[in-house]
């Protein structure tokens, strides 16, 4: 009997532990005929060269194993597995219509991978399970117990296959199983290829670092000339029989002194400098109680480029109270939960989400668009009724990894979009009688203006 | 030169600097006018404010909580914001749903949509179907959104295991989750539910 002790493998690489989990079932069905072999893996410590080097023996057992093992085991069954070419092309069909959402032939997807499932598990047994896996694991059977349990109970969908599809499914898996798993992986890959493009936008670090260089050059260049410019005047000086303009050439300096001394030059001096001062005071000035570019750090590193810009969610799926109330909302957990009790499980980010459900505690994130109390503002209005883009005011929120507060949000803001933006009244009956007295009166289309969107008390009261 | 020239020139510096610190950036807010006319007296649901001697430079009294203090002691961890009140229904609303997360048949056999499947309650159906579900369940409900493809597992409706399932399941798919998907009854309301289940309908028969 072969005993494999593989605790050893739980924090290990992925790879060891697909290796021999390929080879646990494997070997159940492995007549005992070779004696006894016994490898114990105690649960040793990896950090020394010894744990490295019983890593390696495993991966090399494991390896020399499936190849040792493996043909033995299909040679020896014959499973009437059908090998009609039409067959298995109708599987591929239903594999592919059916199954690929949740299993892959090489690759644990949400179920198990399908690799050589044929020689884990008889036909009928196979049959049974699709058709109704929550039967086969009510009935106590062990294997399909211990597989319900692996995969955090998550149940499969039954289908109401015929026998014979389920076995044109297995002829297809059969014939997959014996392919190279490296041939299929570029197909795989290209998707994450695809994204990891997408999120590298931003100009290359050697944009930045050509441009330093070339000023230095230049830099150096100058001075260069400056230097050759020296000598010449120099061996010119030195040079006999020059004629006058010559001379005047050579022995001409520039006098800074008196340049600087000079009215006109200290008038201009002092005019830029006001001037700039002014600028940047009255600039200054016109900052106090705008939060225009204010981006505070967040508890958790949520990332709208990736949520909103790369995976197109929209808005008002986290945002829910946007089209409701008079603020948009910040998600609860409960939302995140929903992609994220499955996605990113691993990053230290997402665990302060789950750290928050577990412990009952809420997220406390830093408000980024403070409108002070004495404005009122209601989203509803605006993005319901009036249709406007989030990104109206918010910028492009889609490109932002951390959000920063795009418009003023002043006072002048507000009215000056009041005075341009023409009122969606289309299929509005509300403003039926409004458009036909305003049409009365003016040709230009109605504004939020014309119908007192300048009004004090609409938004201070 | 005398000094007072200088200090002209300096005070300019001086102002020039300071006006220049006020504007927001990073994790600064900037200097505000007038800040007690900012933060709000009343309870305000997405602001907290837990220290009770922030602001107090402005506040005109040395007793009770400070200008800036604004978080209701009385909630769990001090929040403005509160849930309804348990069992307590919204007026004007639809009756809460009560059938259980694990009597999916059941809800299946009795529920039937208020909603006729109108040329209009289907396309209403069809935007909050974009907002809610595509991401996952993909444009033509084939399992295939962005978000889905990383998901895994996406069942397409138009698929032999769910195509016939009546409206009552899929009502009741939405509002308590199924398998690996979660609830979305805090997020879509019953009649958006509803609307949701009459665009679906159309993509189960395609």
């Amino acid at each position: 009997m072969y005993v494999f002790y593989v605790a050893m493998l739980k924090r290990d690489i992925v790879g060891h532990k697909v290796l021999l989990k390929s080879l646990y079932p494997l070997l159940h069905l492995q007549p005992l005929k070779k004696g006894k072999l016994k490898l114990m893996f105690k649960n040793t410590s990896f950090n020394s060269i010894g744990g490295a080097l019983n890593r390696v023996y495993a991966l090399l057992l494991s390896f020399i194993l499936i190849i040792v093992l493996t043909p033995a085991q299909v040679s020896a069954q014959d499973d009437g597995i059908p090998t009609d070419e039409a067959v298995i092309a109708s599987g591929e069909k239903l594999f592919k219509a059916n199954c690929t959402v949740c299993h892959a032939i090489h690759d644990k997807v949400v179920g198990p991978a399908l690799k050589n499932v044929h020689q884990r598990r008889d036909v009928a047994w196979i049959t049974a399970f699709v058709k109704n896996s929550q039967k086969v694991i009510k009935s106590g059977d062990p294997y399909a117990v211990k597989l319900y349990n692996e995969y955090n109970k998550t149940e499969m969908t039954s289908f109401d296959f015929e026998n014979e599809e389920i076995l044109s499914i297995i002829s297809y898996i059969k014939q997959e199983s014996s392919k190279n798993p490296a041939a299929a992986a570029p197909a795989a890959a290209e998707s994450g290829d695809v994204a990891a493009v997408t999120t590298n936008q931003g100009p290359s670090p050697f944009v930045n670092v050509i441009l330093i260089v070339l000023t230095v050059i230049l830099v150096l260049i100058l001075v260069v000339l400056a230097m050759i410019i020296g000598l010449l005047k120099k061996y010119i000086s030195q040079k006999d029989g020059l004629s006058v303009e010559d001379q005047e050439i050579a022995s001409q300096t520039t006098d800074f002194g008196a340049l600087v001394k000079s009215n006109a030059f200290l008038g201009l001096v002092a005019f830029i400098f006001t001037a700039i001062v002014l600028k940047s005071v009255i600039d200054g000035l016109f900052t106090i109680g705008v939060q225009q570019g204010y981006q505070p750090t967040q508890p958790i590193a949520f990332s709208h480029q990736i949520h909103a810009g790369q995976y197109e969610i929209d808005c008002n799926y986290c945002h829910t109270g946007v089209r409701k109330s008079k603020n948009a909302n910040i998600p609860s957990p409960n939302i995140c939960m929903n992609c994220h009790s499955s996605i990113k499980t691993e990053s230290p980010e997402i665990q302060k989400i789950y750290a928050a459900v577990e412990n009952n505690e809420p997220i406390q994130w830093v408000r980024i668009h403070n409108l002070p109390d004495l404005a009122y503002f209601n989203h509803s209005q605006h993005v319901d009724v009036a249709e406007i883009e989030c990104q109206t005011c918010h910028g492009p929120i889609e490109e932002m990894d951390v959000v920063y507060q795009y418009a003023p949000l002043t006072m002048g803001w507000c009215i000056n979009c009041h005075r341009e933006t023409d009122v969606n009244t289309k299929g509005n009956e509300y403003y039926d009688n409004l458009v036909e007295l305003h049409a009365e009166k003016s040709k230009e289309p109605m504004k939020v203006e014309d119908i007192g969107g300048l009004e004090c008390s609409k938004c201070h009261y | 030169m005398n000094f007072n020239r200088y200090i002209n020139v300096f005070a300019i510096l001086a102002a020039g600097v300071m006006a220049a610190a006020c504007s927001a950036r990073g994790d600064r807010t900037g200097v505000e006018y007038a800040p007690q006319m900012y933060h709000s007296v009343p309870y305000e649901g997405l602001v907290q404010v837990t220290d009770y001697e922030a602001g107090r430079w402005l506040t005109s009294t040395d007793e009770g909580a400070a200008e800036f203090y604004t978080s209701n002691p009385n909630n769990p961890h001090s929040m403005n914001m509160r849930e309804p009140v348990a069992n307590t229904v919204r007026r004007g609303d639809y009756l809460p749903y009560r059938i259980p997360k694990d009597s999916i048949a059941l809800a299946g056999r009795v529920l039937k949509n208020p909603l006729d499947s109108t040329e209009s309650v289907v396309a209403e159906g069809k935007v909050l179907f974009s907002r809610y579900c595509q991401h996952c369940h993909g444009e033509q409900g084939l399992g295939d959104g962005l978000v889905g493809k990383v998901f895994k597992g996406v069942t397409p409706y138009n698929s032999r295991a769910v195509k016939d399932k009546p409206e009552g399941h899929i009502f009741h798919v939405i509002t308590h989750g199924k398998g690996r998907m979660g609830s979305h009854a805090s997020q879509v309301s019953v009649e958006d539910r509803w609307k949701i289940v009459r665009f679906v309908q159309t993509l189960q028969k395609q």
